[in-house]
């Protein structure tokens, strides 16, 4: 690695003398919108290859201090195309208009860690989103305002619980066992995006049946934390052919987030407030009873009596636990501004969303200062802090093996008895089962409850710079710390707490992480005066740490129902620390050349980590890519082709290269030491456990017409994921479960397209159209072990699971499709959890004054096992149970025929997932009105107002196991959806 | 010309000169981070000390006590099979369909595979712990103390293979452990040759204790309380002893070691070994004991009950069950119900028995009695009357009701002598463990067991292997796959 550096050192040693001139005249101008002919304030006005600049001030006017002779001036701003002129010596007045660019062809793209490539030139199909689209419509979490933005990018959300639980997937499956979510990079800092379960399942007992694992709590993962208004920017690199040099954490892709920051000006403040309702948008139903006699037929004698049924009075359970509809709101501000040397950006967010049943909701609080300073010519330092606090309140949900989890109830529940709340307060109990639901979220609390502080400090020092060359050494340091608490409290009162013979249960997690990053990197840029090419070389160091601290306490039997778990008289403890040491290594060259047409690049990445086996070896993840831009006349602006190859990992996580033995039980105070007795936990660690590693290649052409007026790219591609970390099932007999080792082979292809259109530009109306097209096919190519199951993936063949089998899709569903003669089930593929393709369309129509903009997303084929229609079936009350109900139980698993077959169900759905329809005051009207005031904006706007699906469950985005790599998609109970309505103002000064 | 100068200064190589050491000084660089959660297993399979050695002993009672006295455990799925219990749990309608209807999915590990991977996991650590007594030196741990601890070993060894063959029956069970976890799997032997295997540990188990000194060298808890020393936990080991010779038709055997076991006519037919449950951190709770009216009693156990002299039902169902208000139904809507209510375990610290003094009883009675044969074609050679004393002592004791006399008996045939022995097993050893389906099985009458019940119910001869131990094999066993 060492020869690189000298070759390095070489190139550099090479350099000519700098040749900063002096600034003895001073050019001023005035910016504007050809469009509109408004001021373009805040542009960025910069004599190339020096460190002169300036902003655009609000009246659209700069000034410049510049050399004497002719000079060249580059005048840019997020939004316009690159406007570059030639001064010449005697002229001192400039004026600029700069076109749009709507499709922001020019924008710079982050490639590197610490280098960017202009869109145009791009050789991966990197998604971006400005944040304007981000903030289109207010999210919890930030992972549903990119949903159908970016192709490519498949986000589903886990439950309607609030606060979060979204899967993201960039480019298909890309693992079986390690984790599913992408690495989130926000200002330079590794995100943590845990997911830390709430440990509901001390009272759900969801895992006491077939399925240990906590992953069934429904919980939140962590990226949840930052505010979506706080974005300037998303790229996400979608597999290892871009991410490559985020090496063994960059499998499933990176998403790369920049948060605002102040520009050069007066300070600009703006306010914004919205009021808003969620309301729950689907409902299941329930069987309605003619008489007495069938309600007896199905509970038995004497039942209709004893519950007080009235023919004809039936009472809508679902309504009565998820029908409310709240106040929320949302109120933001941001404050920015700064001069040449200074920039600063400070915002503000209070959230306050009320969920769609009792004590349940979502608060989030954000303070974000963002500063950067330049420290004479050659030195920018930038700073970010955020502090978030976030409350959720989550309800119960999931599958349960207590009959507590409200959808686990109402399957056994007729709908003739009245659950809700009596005028006293008090709740009827109910007949039928074990716990009334409504009482359940009256009373109940499920608080996780949030406090997370994130920093970057970055410095930026240009330590040579001359007319050809530069180099940039470039250090930034962060951490990220959060602290997350679980409160769940089920008072005495409830209807199943003593069940157990320890009324009241109080359940506390404390969880810490903390995530610390520091990496150096230097980027030397050559570009010899005879512009035949420019060349950047950049190279750097990365480290960090991981620490994850679980601890959790369950305690039962509350006296007095005192909520504290000291007042138990049954406590049970239990603690997890995890840490984590990565160490990483990158070089990167690129070479602009061919007037700027083609561009390769080519890099590695090397890695060891302490979670590897070997914590000494390095882990070397190479990448090269190209990209020619054809030049064509007529409609078509350019033609580019590119192709880009690229390798990443996937680490395996904690703990998991060890053979643990469990030392936590004892028998009445006598301890002992046994193998886990768990099927999770009895695991036999590899002693060569390394990371996964993706070989992705892709390949594609970007169209551009119409002078930028219209983009098609196609992207196709194919993921080879070897070394997968596959749990070898053991034979039970071993008396442990799985051997964890890398083996086998994963190949995943895929295809996206996108469309993007300004149909029309012009003073008074523009119309934006874009869409996003994509799908993915994968297949375990080789698979050296045994078919199995992996963890967290249904409950058994009988009612379907997903399976990983040699030759097959890796999200297939097997199940039984009945019993052959000597009674012996038939297995068979029934179905697939990966969409055949989906599809989104966005349109953004402003005329004049008042702007429309509506994004619909697609989604074609996915199966679903719903089997909270199963349970319905079960108990003989789903809604349809006299007509359709009744079959689908004497043919279904369980109590009927054995046909898993029954409750596969397709997922397909379209949903209108944002819509937003404002206007913004007239300027005269709003500076006669108050000259201090800049712009007024009222609007109205929804999320998921519309959903079309033929799916008979709630909702057709469920997973009752969370995030998952393959498991996906099980309908067990799951908290149902909703929509929200808001209603705002925004306000600039 | 001033600048200029000073830019020269800054050359890039100064910058790198310090860069590249820094780059050379962290690489290659450790970053071991230990497991902060577990002990690793090279704690008994490397050298072990003395102290993880013992713990590793205790460990067993832990293992020991796994998957009896849970929701899905060994008492009440083998409960249910056997028409001893119901578990009419919403969640999962496979208590009813698996277990009732059938047939057992080897596939479903919480039902058809279950009672198999928590014995080998106890399995293993039996090895463990037996491999680490080993290697302990004589300074470590004395000779009479290794003797002591390889006899409690074996002889739990020796329980978990019997409850893996009470499961599997004549499908067959791996009677021992590969040492490297991850080769390949240990073979299936027959059944046979497992009561062989079995009844070869405890016999190795009772010369161990022999030469074991007078206190065990690990600790013990309270349900072991009249087998915490050597000599008297082979009173225990005889016991086990005697049920699996009466479980192979030794009834010669069976007498024999019943006189070494702790039977006793004279002392509380509720005397015996327990498996422990608490409620503390790190116990496991005792889920049979159960307020939710989910896991509940079989109507049967009420109209099969005989009636006391003053026209009470059997003293047995009295003091086990309790009438609930309101019957239960199965929430599958198959229609079967039942209204009484468990209150065998009181508490969810309540303890399970292993073997009790009424068990080795009715034991000595049926070894007494010497039966062999299926339903319809039952003979018995034994001394009968004999046998009678045993019968009478627990129906007059335990049932409450009254003796049968000597001439009432030698009325009977053999076949209903045998089920008046079966009544007082079922009404005395009622939901702890499976009794009545391993008792009905032994002499071919499960059949009987399907009295009164919807057509669609059958009864399971036997568990089949996991899926995941068939799969494991490259050649799976002939039948149980």
């Amino acid at each position: 690695m060492k020869s690189r550096f000298v070759l390095l050192l070489a190139l550099l040693v090479g350099l000519g003398a700098t040749s900063l001139e002096a600034q003895t005249r001073v050019l001023s101008g005035r910016v504007t919108d050809a469009l509109t002919g408004e001021p373009v304030v805040g542009a960025e006005v910069t004599v190339p290859n020096t460190a002169i600049r300036t902003f655009v001030n609000d009246d659209g006017s700069f000034t410049l201090g510049v050399p004497t002779g002719a000079v060249q001036v580059l005048i840019r701003r997020i939004g316009y195309k690159r406007y570059l002129l030639t001064v010449p010596a005697g002229q001192n007045n400039v004026t600029a208009e700069l076109e749009r660019d709507v499709l922001q062809l020019e924008e710079v793209v982050i490639t590197g860690v610490a280098t960017g490539v202009s869109r145009q030139n791009l050789a991966n199909a990197v998604g971006t989103i400005s944040g304007e689209d981000v903030a289109e419509v207010t999210s919890q979490s930030v992972e549903h305002a990119i949903a159908g933005k970016v192709a490519g990018v498949d986000i589903q959300q886990n439950s309607g619980a609030p606060g979060g639980g979204v899967q993201v997937r960039l480019r298909g499956t890309t693992s079986i066992n390690a984790t599913a979510q992408p690495l989130w990079v926000v200002d330079g800092v590794l995100m943590s995006d845990v997911a830390i379960p709430s440990n509901q399942n001390a009272v759900t007992a969801a895992t006491g049946g077939n399925n240990p694992s906590l992953t069934q709590d429904g919980q939140v993962n962590r990226i949840a934390d930052l505010n979506p208004e706080d974005i300037e920017s998303i790229e996400i690199l979608k597999g290892a052919s871009a991410s490559a040099i985020y090496g063994s954490k960059a499998s499933n892709g990176v998403i790369i987030v920049r948060t605002r920051r102040g520009r050069a000006g007066p300070p600009r403040f703006n306010v914004s407030q919205r009021f808003g309702t969620f309301d729950l948008s689907n409902k299941l139903g329930s069987r309605t009873f003619e008489d007495a006699a069938e309600l007896d037929g199905l509970f038995g004698a004497g039942t209709a009596a004893s519950v007080g049924f009235t023919p004809g009075v039936s009472f809508d359970h679902e309504e009565q636990l998820a029908g409310r509809n709240a106040l929320s709101s949302e109120t933001s501000f941001n404050l920015s501004g700064g001069d040449e040397d200074t920039q600063y950006f400070l915002s503000g967010l209070w959230q306050d969303d009320a969920g769609i049943m009792e004590n349940t909701g979502f608060e989030k609080q954000s303070l974000r200062f963002n500063v950067d300073q330049n420290v004479g010519e050659r030195i920018r330092g930038s700073l970010s802090t955020n502090i978030v606090h976030s409350l959720a309140q989550r309800g119960l949900q999931n599958n349960d093996n207590a009959g507590v989890s409200p959808y686990m109830v109402f399957p056994f529940t007729a709908n003739v008895v009245d659950l809700s709340r009596r005028p006293d307060g008090t709740y009827p109990t109910n007949p039928f089962e074990r716990s009334n639901p409504i009482q359940t979220l009256g009373l109940m609390q499920n608080d996780e409850d949030v406090w997370r502080f994130t920093t970057s400090g970055r410095l930026e020092f240009t330590a040579a710079r001359t007319n050809t060359s530069e180099l940039r050494l470039i250090g930034l340091a962060g951490a990220d710390y959060f602290q997350q608490q679980n409160e769940l409290f089920f008072p005495a009162e409830l209807q199943f707490e003593d069940d157990d013979g320890f009324p009241g249960t109080s359940l506390l997690g404390n969880s810490d992480n903390l995530n610390i990053n520091v990496n150096g990197s230097a980027v030397f840029t050559f570009a010899p005066t005879s512009g035949a090419a420019t060349f950047t070389t950049s190279a750097g160091i990365q480290y960090e740490t991981r620490d994850l601290n679980i601890s959790r306490v369950v305690s039962r039997g509350l006296t007095a129902g005192q909520p504290n778990i000291d007042a138990g008289t049954n406590v049970a403890v239990n603690e997890d620390r995890q840490r984590v040491e990565d160490l990483g290594f990158f070089l990167q060259e690129e070479v602009l050349t061919l007037n700027d047409r083609l561009l390769l690049t080519a890099g590695f990445r090397a890695d060891q980590s302490s979670a590897n086996a070997d914590d000494t070896k390095l882990y070397f993840f190479p990448k090269f890519s190209g990209s020619y831009r054809i030049p064509v006349g007529g409609v078509l602006d350019d033609v580019k082709f590119r192709a880009a190859y690229g390798e990443s990992g996937n680490q395996p996580l904690f703990g998991q290269k060890f053979t643990p033995l469990d030392a936590t039980f004892n028998i009445e105070g006598i301890p002992g030491i046994i193998v886990p007795p768990s099927t999770i936990f009895a695991i036999v660690g590899s002693p060569g456990l390394k990371p996964e590693r993706q070989r992705e290649i892709e390949g594609g052409m970007d169209i551009s017409f119409y002078g930028g007026r219209a983009t098609f790219e196609l992207t196709l591609y194919q993921k080879t994921i070897s070394d997968l970390l596959l749990t070898r099932r053991l034979a039970p007999t071993s008396g442990f479960a799985n051997e964890l080792i890398n083996a086998g082979e994963l190949r995943t292809r895929g295809a996206e397209v996108s469309l993007a259109l300004v149909p029309a530009q012009s003073a008074d109306f523009n119309w934006v159209f874009r869409t996003n097209f994509f799908l993915s096919r994968s297949k375990v190519t080789n698979l050296p072990v045994p078919t199995f199951i992996p963890s967290s993936s249904g409950f058994g063949i009988g009612l379907g699971t997903i399976r990983i089998e040699e030759n097959k899709s890796p999200t297939q569903i097997v199940g039984n499709t009945g019993f052959d003669a000597s009674g012996n089930p038939i297995e068979a593929t029934v179905g697939d959890v990966n969409p055949d393709f989906k599809w989104s369309f966005t349109n953004d129509v402003t005329y004049k004054n008042v702007n429309l903009y509506f994004l619909f997303d697609w989604q074609k084929g996915s199966d679903a096992l719903n089997l909270t229609q199963l349970l319905y079936d079960i108990g003989s009350l789903s809604a349809d149970f006299e007509t359709a109900g009744s079959t689908r139980r004497a043919n279904g698993p369980l109590v009927g025929a054995g046909d898993t077959r029954i409750y596969v169900q397709d997922l397909s759905f379209l949903k209108l997932r944002e819509v937003t329809l404002s206007w913004r005051l007239p300027d005269e009207a709003v500076a006669n009105f108050w000259g201090a005031l800049r712009n007024v904006r009222l609007f109205a706007q929804a999320r998921n107002l519309i959903t079309i699906a033929d799916y008979p469950g709630v909702d057709p985005e469920v997973s009752n196991f969370g995030n998952q790599p393959s498991g996906r998609n099980i309908d067990v109970a799951p908290f149902p959806p909703s929509r929200s309505f808001w209603f705002g103002l925004d306000l600039g000064f | 010309m001033l600048r200029l100068e000073r830019a020269q200064k800054m050359k890039p190589y100064r910058y790198l000169a310090v860069l590249l050491p820094a780059l050379g000084l962290s690489a290659c660089q450790t970053l071991t981070v230990p497991d902060f959660n577990n002990p690793g297993i090279e704690e008994l399979t490397g050298t072990p000390t003395a102290s993880a050695v013992i713990a590793a002993v205790q460990g067993i009672f832990i293992d020991a006590r796994s998957n009896i006295a849970n929701a899905a455990g060994q008492v009440s799925q083998l409960g249910i099979i056997g028409r001893e219990s119901y578990n009419f749990d919403a969640s999962d309608p496979r208590f009813v369909t698996e277990l009732l209807i059938g047939p057992l999915d080897g596939g479903t590990p919480a039902f058809g595979g279950n009672h198999w991977f928590p014995r080998y996991q106890e399995l293993r650590d039996e090895f463990n712990a037996l491999n680490g007594v080993d290697k302990l030196l004589d300074t470590e741990m004395a000779p009479a103390d290794k003797a002591g601890a390889r006899g409690f070993i074996k002889t739990m060894q020796a329980l978990n293979l019997l409850l893996l063959l009470n499961t599997r029956d004549e499908n067959g069970i791996a009677v021992t452990v590969n040492p490297d976890p991850t080769g390949d799997p240990p073979p299936i032997v027959s059944k046979s040759e497992a009561f062989t295997e079995i009844a070869r540990l405890l016999d190795d188990a009772q010369s161990d204790l022999g030469n074991a000194g007078s206190s065990f060298v690990f600790q013990m808890p309270s349900g072991f309380a009249i087998a915490n020393t050597p000599a008297t936990f082979l009173g225990f080991n005889r016991a086990l002893r005697a049920r699996v010779d009466v479980y192979m038709q030794n009834y010669a055997s069976a007498l024999t070691n019943l006189v070494a076991s702790f039977l006793n006519t004279g002392s509380a037919l509720s005397t015996g070994v327990y498996y422990n449950y608490g409620v503390g951190a790190g116990e496991v709770a005792n889920a049979l004991f159960d307020q939710s009216e989910v896991r509940i009693a079989h109507p049967s156990f009420e109209t099969d009950a005989q009636l006391q002299g003053s026209g009470e039902p059997d003293r047995r169902f009295q003091n086990k069950t309790l009438r609930l208000a309101d019957p239960v139904g199965d929430q599958a809507s198959i229609g079967i119900f039942s209204d009484l209510d468990f209150t065998i375990y009181p508490s969810p610290s309540a303890p399970v028995p292993i073997i009790k003094n009424e068990e080795l009883i009715l034991l000595r009675a049926e070894a007494n009695l010497g039966c062999a044969g299926t339903a319809g074609a039952i003979s018995c050679s034994g001394d009968s009357d004999a046998a009678l004393v045993d019968i009478n002592f627990i129906r007059q004791n335990s049932g409450g009701l009254d003796a049968i006399d000597a001439g009432a008996w030698a009325a009977l045939t053999d076949e209903q002598r045998l089920d008046e022995l079966l009544y007082n097993k079922r009404y005395s050893l009622w939901w702890e463990g499976g009794h009545r389906w391993i008792d009905w099985r032994r002499y071919g009458k499960l059949a009987e067991l399907l009295v009164g019940e919807p057509a669609s119910f059958t009864v399971a001869q036997r568990y089949p292997f996991p899926v995941q131990e068939c799969d494991a094999r490259a050649t799976p066993p002939a039948q149980g796959c």
